[in-house]
């Protein structure tokens, strides 16, 4: 591979990882606190409250996982490599 | 005697009730474990149809492909609920150990040629339309 795709590579592969996991930890933290709140205050509804913050965190961590992949198949199966 | 008066008592605070204050958590972890059925159901069936598509349009490979992805999706999915049941209990975080799975699924079709990168992906992503699907379906 050429050296000057192997370097763009590398920095793509950092930027996929690196942007691409910003907006989900913010929205999962800022779920969590509100779902810990809510069970706090309504105990009896906490089935409903994880149920639904588990269908938000799969959602929200499917973005995480997109630029996971584009990064390790940047890495490890280069479709730009000569 | 004393037991058998305040078992007895009508006037009982049920916040102070230990035994209804058990069926109620374990109320509530029902219902979040039966979420996590439907889900896994939904994944299951939507894998084997899938499965059975790629099957016959792709060829053994592809097929083979893909249910190794959805499988690896499904644990994914799995380790995910496990995080978030222990949310607020036992830990103050959700665990990232989740992620391990999709890097060993591209890391493993990069070492074996005979997983396809795609179709594991695709298979990886089958608890998408399953979790769609459950959202949708809820009241």
């Amino acid at each position: 591979m050429d050296s000057i795709t192997t370097a763009a590579s590398v920095v793509a592969a950092g930027l996929a990882v690196g942007l691409g996991a910003i907006g989900p930890g913010i929205g999962q933290g800022s779920a969590a606190q509100g779902a810990v709140e809510g069970i706090a205050r309504q105990p009896e509804a906490e089935g409903k409250i994880r149920g639904t913050l588990l269908l938000s965190f799969a959602f929200m961590e499917s973005l995480t996982i997109y630029g996971l992949v584009v990064a390790l198949v940047l890495l490890f199966a280069n479709p730009f490599a000569g | 005697m004393a037991s058998e008066i305040v078992e007895n008592c009508p006037s009982r605070d049920p916040l102070l009730d230990i035994d209804s204050l058990d069926s109620s958590s374990s109320v509530k972890s029902d219902e979040y474990l039966e979420l996590q059925v439907k889900v896994f159901r939904l994944a299951f069936l939507l894998t084997l149809f899938s499965v059975g598509i790629a099957g016959f349009f792709w060829g053994i490979q592809a097929s083979a492909s893909l249910f190794i992805g959805a499988l690896s999706g499904i644990f994914y999915f799995r380790l995910l609920a496990r995080g978030v049941g222990r949310l607020g209990t036992s830990s103050k975080i959700v665990g990232k150990v989740q992620l391990i799975v999709p890097v060993l699924l591209v890391l493993a079709s990069s070492r074996f040629a005979q997983l396809d990168l795609i179709p594991a992906l695709l298979g990886f992503l089958l608890y998408k339309p399953a979790l769609i699907i459950q959202f949708l379906s809820m009241p």
